[in-house]
């Protein structure tokens, strides 16, 4: 008689590929911090503190709400830390702690948990805190007053404030260099383009963030900030300067690409990009906001379901309805 | 195991295996003292058993539990039965198995040696169903037969000389090392059949082998997903899938080239063939071949080979992404065993019961454009009217990438075989009400 090992029995397949969510939301946070440090050394130790409570806190606030609810805590995957870390980019860096309290709650229970927790969130959870926030605090989410201790070598404007409130002769002010490496106020992490860039195409290299989302999010940015510029330039900016300005580059790369609120499909991952950076520039130049990226990223998250049926014919079924046999 | 690349921009490609340049021959393990046969035919205690503990069986016989039975397991080898116990597999499927002591003088049952001089079909499938490759006999008879008449009607053999998993060989090996036997093997199945349409579906790189030229070739590419049955038939032969139906249904029978063989062999030898090749991978990937008795459990070939097992490890018959893993190493040779794999405890990836994050790999590598996503969310709420209505569940060809690729490590692959298996169980508890009510 052989002793008898007791084996793991289990169903196919019996390999994996090796990624999971933990390594998917690392990489993720890996990209964003480019921007985030450059952030960090442009606005000093405040924006360090906003960035590390706006993790701390938003994962905090994960686990309670899983205990609360009795359900696993999955604190260890990183899923609310790169809420955090995405919203606390978004800030300016002088916001109130009790901003970023609010916002991590909205953002991680309101956004995420109550729709059922990770993989179940209808919206960008990070981008429905910021919405919400700026909405209650509009003052605070000012950027020209919030940052108006600092000191800058560059143009010390909102550019997109700017931009609304005296039409687009200031662009003149602002280098397109400048504004993408950094030269530019706004919040902590969406100034530093060139970082915010790098991070996309490293998430994108690696399969992390869906490339198509991010290209059709540019490409509807361009355009319909080329099609309004060439209409009439003399109340419409240039595509370039929408393109490095505001949350445009942070949204292109990190918000609109959230994994369970954009689409999976080929043609419905277009239209969602195009229709980001359609309905970002359509804001912007039409709507009351200077900066459109947080609504447009709620509207393309909100026909996302609908857009996402459009898909191909799956295996065996026909192509065209003369080869059906039945 | 093969990871992910550090470069995901595209979805990974899996290559099945090729069989080694200049293989060695299969090491041969000598009969056991005990084998056990897998019947597939529940123990039914209403019912009158025609056999019982102590009965002698001959090589070749034919063993029937009950009187009225049309399943039937044939000995490999002479012997005692010893045990008889029910035997429970996938998907709580009911069989039986037998376990017989086996002696040292063979006795031959020569009933199908009286029967063998011409091919015919209905005595192939009462003789041979349980040989080396399993040929699937009951199915051309019934098709031959038009027993059922309409419900199958086989025009298309393909023998295949490809392996539905990415690390199995041994049909490869089957196929080279008895290339010059195959113009004979079809020769037979013509015979048997009566079909004239016979083609051999192996891999590309096999295919310039000047053996095969004059045979009707079908060359498969070695991806992973295009040498699974539907997949091929789909691609190669024209005939289009459709969903929930068999490949067998729509005309096209696969038989393993080993099955094919083991016919010939069968008739030319007026016996049975219970020799069965079988690939073994051990826990560093070293391939072996061996040739052994169906019945044998595998702990024998195992030790024979140095194969070492530990607790916790994983014992797989089939290949990585399609196998039955197994709990025990009394598991015996069966005759569709075409690979048997021992996987490290180390090695071994968790499932987890995380929800799906939407992130879309399955999507991408989906080789039948399922909506794997949304599939998911209705078979984790049990809805497979659902997924099978709104997101073409029939459509899947159970490859396995799904669940090899899904980010959030969700067992995708066997929420499809169960929403597939609870399906045909709600169809033909329809069937069977409207036949009660009408």
């Amino acid at each position: 008689m052989v002793k008898q090992n007791k084996f793991t029995v289990s169903h196919a397949p019996f390999w994996h590929d090796g990624d999971s969510i933990k390594a998917m939301n690392i990489n993720i946070m890996a990209a964003l911090l480019p921007a985030t440090l450059f952030g960090i050394v442009q606005f000093g130790m405040p924006a360090l503190g906003v960035i590390c409570l706006s993790i701390a806190s938003a994962m905090a606030w994960e686990a309670l709400f899983s205990f609360i609810s009795k359900r696993p805590i999955i604190i260890h995957d990183y899923n609310a830390a790169v809420i955090g870390m995405v919203f606390g980019m978004m800030l300016p860096a002088t916001i109130p702690w009790w901003v970023v309290i609010i916002g991590t709650f909205v953002s991680v229970i309101v956004g995420q948990q109550i729709f059922g927790g990770i993989g179940s969130n209808p919206f960008n959870p990070a981008v429905i805190g910021i919405a919400i926030t700026s909405l209650s605090w509009k003052s605070l989410f000012d950027f020209d007053s919030a940052l108006v201790n600092y000191q800058f070598d560059f143009t010390a404007l909102d550019p997109l404030g700017a931009l609304k409130h005296q039409g687009p002769q200031i662009v003149d002010m602002f280098s397109l260099s400048s504004l993408l490496m950094g030269g530019q106020v706004g919040a902590i992490g969406s100034i530093f383009g060139l970082g915010i860039i790098l991070g996309g195409i490293y998430l994108i290299i690696r399969g992390y963030i869906r490339w198509e989302i991010s290209v059709a999010y540019v490409a509807g940015i361009i355009l319909t900030a080329w099609i309004f510029n060439i209409t009439d330039p003399s109340k419409y900016a240039s595509p370039m300067f929408h393109l490095f300005t505001g949350y445009t580059l942070l949204g292109a790369f990190f918000l609109a690409t959230e994994t369970s609120s954009s689409p999976v499909n080929l043609i419905p991952m277009l239209i969602y990009g195009a229709m980001g950076g359609f309905m970002t520039i359509l804001i912007r130049n039409i709507g009351v906001y200077p900066d459109g990226t947080i609504y447009a990223i709620l509207l393309i998250n909100l026909i996302n379901p609908l857009i996402d049926k459009i898909r191909p014919k799956a295996f065996g079924k026909c192509k065209r309805s003369k080869q059906c046999v039945k | 195991m093969i990871k992910r690349s550090f470069i995901g921009l595209t979805e990974p490609r899996l290559r099945c295996d090729l069989v080694e340049p200049g293989p060695k021959e299969p090491e041969a393990i000598p009969i056991p003292p005990r084998i056990i046969l897998l019947l597939n035919e529940h123990l039914d205690s209403t019912k009158e058993l025609l056999i019982k503990k102590g009965d002698t069986v001959k090589k070749g016989e034919r063993i029937f539990l009950y009187k009225d039975s049309n399943q039937y397991v044939s000995a490999p080898a002479s012997g005692t039965i010893k045990l008889i116990a029910p035997f429970t597999g996938d998907f709580g499927s009911l069989a039986t198995y037998l376990v017989v002591e086996t002696n040292s003088k063979q006795d031959i049952d020569n009933s199908f040696a009286e029967r063998a001089s011409t091919p015919d079909i209905e005595i192939a499938n009462s003789y041979l169903r349980g040989i080396a490759g399993e040929p699937p006999l009951k199915l051309l008879a019934e098709s031959l037969s038009g027993a059922k008449s309409g419900a199958i009607n086989i025009n298309k053999i393909v023998i295949s000389g490809i392996d539905d998993d990415i690390l199995c060989t041994t049909r490869q090996y089957v196929l080279t090392r008895f290339r010059d036997e195959l113009p004979k093997a079809i020769e037979l199945l013509g015979q048997l059949t009566g079909i004239k349409d016979i083609s051999i579906a192996m891999p590309e790189a096999l295919a310039t082998l000047s053996a095969f030229n004059g045979m009707n070739i079908v060359k498969v590419s070695s991806d992973y997903v295009s040498s699974l049955s539907p997949m091929l038939m789909d691609k190669y032969l024209g005939i289009s899938f459709i969903p929930g139906k068999t490949c067998e249904e729509l005309g096209v029978c696969f038989i393993s080239v080993e099955a094919a063989l083991a016919l010939l062999k069968a008739y030319t030898e007026k016996m049975p063939v219970y020799e069965k090749i079988i690939t073994i991978i051990d826990k560093n990937g070293k391939k072996s071949r061996v040739c052994a008795t169906i019945g044998t459990p595998i702990h024998r070939i195992f030790s024979q080979l140095g194969v070492e097992t530990a607790e916790k490890d994983r014992i797989i018959i089939g290949g990585p992404l399609r196998g039955v893993a197994t709990y025990t190493l009394y598991h015996p040779v069966t005759p569709d065993m075409d690979t048997v794999i021992v996987q490290d405890s180390s090695q071994i990836p968790m499932v987890s019961d995380y929800p799906c994050i939407n992130c879309g790999k399955c999507v991408r590598i989906c080789p039948a454009n399922l909506p794997v996503n949304v599939l998911v969310r209705y078979l984790e709420a049990t809805l497979y009217q659902d997924a099978s209505d709104s997101c073409d569940l029939l459509s899947c060809v159970e490859c396995g990438l799904c669940s090899y690729v899904c980010s959030a490590s969700i067992p995708i692959f066997q929420y499809i075989r169960l929403g597939k298996y609870e399906l045909m169980k709600i169809e033909s508890e329809d069937v069977e009400m409207e036949a009660h009510n009408g």
